[in-house]
């Protein structure tokens, strides 16, 4: 019989543990550890992306008309994570975080949601205020095509923080209607046109994102 | 006083069972780290029990898969009063990823009552013996309350 | 009057200090002692000494649930005949000269009564039904098998060294067994016996069922074999009857090796000055309080350390070294004796 361990168990019985005691003694979490979320409801600009990101489907968004717009609640359920951060990262506005908070125990199904509610105020007509806005219902004011019709002149980013198109570059390849979460941008291979609804832009920047060329500025 | 003392011993001597539901193993290799010298759960009287019969706390990991959750409950249902059910995962609480697959009948609290939900995917160690404690403390509760 | 104070000494005997009571607070006092120091040994923290008397009385509280495939009276009675067996023998060791029961039995009935408690659980086992009770008792039975026949060698080589002192050929008497070693120091001190004390350090953990001849209860593989349907009170008791038998056999092992030790007490006695009861009494509890130190000692020795080095063993390598190691020790001994070293 071949016995390796004799001289190391001697040697621990006089020797201290190796334990982390752990509920006497609290210990954090490592560094990048991906545990609670936090969801920061002033900087949420209601874009859907972590929603249809979200692996787990632990993501809901509830709107509800009120007097001064729409409350909307974002919930997100601990008890449905993955924690694999893919809505903090598509997050443009860095609404969403993972702190290094583990402790989550709960007796309650109710005790593992996270949820934030804002309150956002419907488009005002001309487009001057710099807040985003969303309308579903009351969208008959159309803002106009941006600057589709502009050749050869250097096109200028917008001050209100919606996309404008360059289309000396662009390519027409529909990728970015394709990734805007809110449904707001159309493109025309064919027609080579490029329009953005600029009631349902909500100025998440996905779209400069996605494009290939870079011929987005927002 | 006789019925203090097995209260107390209640608290003090927990007894797992860890049911797998179909988890894809992540939650049952941090349940054994917890068992490992480094969190060392024995120190607060947590075993490992062989046998449901010998268990006062059921930990389930995994989505509850349709060929699991016969036996899921079928082995709950042999550990003996009192006892005290613990989700460990995300799984058991939602389906998590697994959610909507063919194969999957979870949540597990459609089935029977859960007493602790452990979030996280995979929870850490830490956050399982909160639990664990947590589960405890109520199993403390329903021995005094017999 | 004299039969009732006598009835009423043997009660207390049976019930408190060499039976019931002292087996309950040593025994399960030994296995948080033996779990403490695994644990140590494996660089843990390891549970508090008092944890086995946490599992009793907690399983005391539980539900006992009986199969509906179980023989309900054997599947019930068992684990109690188990316990009572162990308290039997325990009455009957001797704690150096003093012994609750003297003259009524010795070596072979002990090799008798230590088949108890390993056949109640047997019957217990079988009576629940369960295929994995199945599957531990026949490994519980190669276990009996493997460790009795070094066991019976020990006892025949202490029986042969003790008898050829005495005249008797053979000496099974627990009673001469100490006043030899009060005479003549203990058995341990001599050549012949050394081989033999070893054997008996590794037949311990075998009886008992502990590490690594532990496959007729492994949790892992069979779900504690024969306790896999049981549950409540009557599992707190198999853990009891288990951790007395650590008691018994270690205090057996005191009683065949280490009897020498008594005499001293004795003498340490004498030099107080006292006499009479008072005398008696403070010899028994000195007695008692060294053998309680010694089993600590063994059973730190033969169940901790071998738990916290060793994996565990299949049953045919179980069977094999017992059968060829630790009799091969226990026959060396018996052939010293013989040749009267």
């Amino acid at each position: 019989m071949d016995l390796p361990f004799v001289k190391e168990a001697v040697k621990q019985l006089f020797s201290k543990s190796s334990c982390a005691m752990y509920p006497a003694v609290p210990s954090e979490a490592a560094p990048h550890y991906r545990g609670r979320i936090v969801y920061h409801p002033e900087l949420c600009i209601n874009c859907g992306m972590c929603e249809r990101v979200c692996s787990g489907n632990a993501i809901t968004r509830k709107v509800e008309k009120v007097e001064e717009g729409d409350k909307i609640t974002m919930t997100f359920n601990l008890g449905s994570c993955t924690f694999c951060a893919t809505c903090a990262d598509f997050c443009s506005r860095h609404a969403i975080e993972f702190t290094g908070d583990y402790h989550m125990v709960a007796t309650k199904e109710e005790d593992l949601l996270v949820s934030g509610t804002f309150i956002k105020k419907p488009p005002v007509k001309k487009p001057a205020p710099p807040k985003p806005a969303a309308a579903p219902a009351a969208a008959p004011a159309a803002g106009g095509a941006p600057a589709p019709a502009a050749p050869a002149a250097p096109v200028k980013p917008r001050d209100d923080g919606k996309p404008v198109n360059d289309p000396s570059k662009c390519v027409y390849c529909t990728l970015c209607a394709r990734k805007c979460p809110a449904g707001a941008l159309e493109v025309d291979r064919a027609a080579k046109t490029w329009t953005l609804d600029e009631d349902k832009c909500v100025g998440c920047g996905t779209c400069a994102e996605a494009c290939p060329k870079k011929c987005i500025l927002i | 006083m006789f019925k203090k003392l097995i209260a107390e011993s209640t608290a003090k001597s927990p007894w797992l069972f860890h049911i797998n539901a179909g988890s894809c193993n992540g939650c049952d290799i941090e349940l054994v780290s917890v068992l490992t010298p480094r969190y060392d759960a024995e120190r607060l009287g947590f075993k490992l029990a062989g046998s449901p019969r010998h268990a006062d706390i059921v930990v389930v990991t995994g989505p509850v898969t349709a060929q699991s959750l016969p036996r899921v409950l079928r082995a709950i249902s042999q550990v003996p009063e009192p006892r005290c059910i613990v989700t460990m995962g995300s799984c058991p609480q939602s389906g998590n990823v697994f959610r909507g697959s063919y194969s999957v009948v979870g949540p597990l609290s459609k089935y029977v009552h859960v007493d602790v939900d452990v979030a996280g995917c995979a929870p850490k160690p830490q956050a399982v013996i909160d639990g664990l404690a947590l589960a405890t403390k109520i199993l403390k509760e329903k021995r005094e309350a017999k | 009057m004299s039969i009732v104070i006598s009835a009423l000494q043997y009660l207390g005997y049976i019930l408190i200090f060499p039976g019931f009571l002292f087996c309950f607070l040593v025994g399960l006092l030994l296995s948080g002692i033996d779990r403490k120091l695994v644990a140590k040994m494996q660089k843990r923290v390891g549970p508090p000494v008092l944890q086995p008397f946490y599992d009793f009385f907690k399983l005391c509280g539980k539900e006992t649930i009986v199969p509906a495939a179980a023989s309900k009276t054997v599947f019930l009675m068992a684990p109690l005949v188990g316990l009572a067996a162990l308290v039997v023998l325990q009455l009957f060791i001797p704690i150096f000269q003093f012994t609750a029961f003297s003259g009524m039995a010795d070596i072979i009935v002990i090799l008798y009564l230590l088949l108890i408690p390993a056949l109640a659980q047997i019957l217990g086992g079988a009576a629940s039904g369960s295929p994995y009770a199945g599957v531990g008792l026949s490994r519980e039975m190669v276990t009996i098998i493997s460790c009795e026949l070094p066991l019976v060698l020990v006892l025949l080589a202490v029986a042969k060294t003790v008898g050829s002192a005495t005249g008797e050929g053979l000496s099974f008497s627990f009673a001469s067994i100490a006043a030899y070693q009060a005479a003549n120091g203990s058995l341990i001190l001599r050549l012949s016996m050394i081989p033999a004390a070893i054997a008996m350090l590794m037949v311990i953990p075998g009886e008992t069922g502990n590490h690594p001849f532990d496959a007729a209860e492994a949790e892992t593989e069979i779900c504690e074999g024969m306790l896999a349907e049981y549950s409540g009170a009557p599992l707190g008791i198999f853990k009891l009857s288990h951790a007395i038998k650590m008691l018994t056999l270690t205090s057996l092992f005191v009683a065949l090796f280490l009897g020498g030790i008594g005499s001293g007490i004795a003498q340490l006695v004498a030099l107080m000055g006292l006499t009479g009861p008072a005398a008696n009494g403070l010899t028994v509890l000195l007695g008692a309080i060294v053998t309680v130190l010694l089993c600590i000692v063994l059973t730190v020795v033969s169940i901790s350390f071998v738990h916290a080095v060793t994996a565990r063993l299949k049953i045919e390598q179980i069977f094999k070294f017992y059968w060829t190691v630790v009799s091969g020790l226990a026959l060396i001994s018996l052939v010293l004796a013989w040749y009267g070293l």
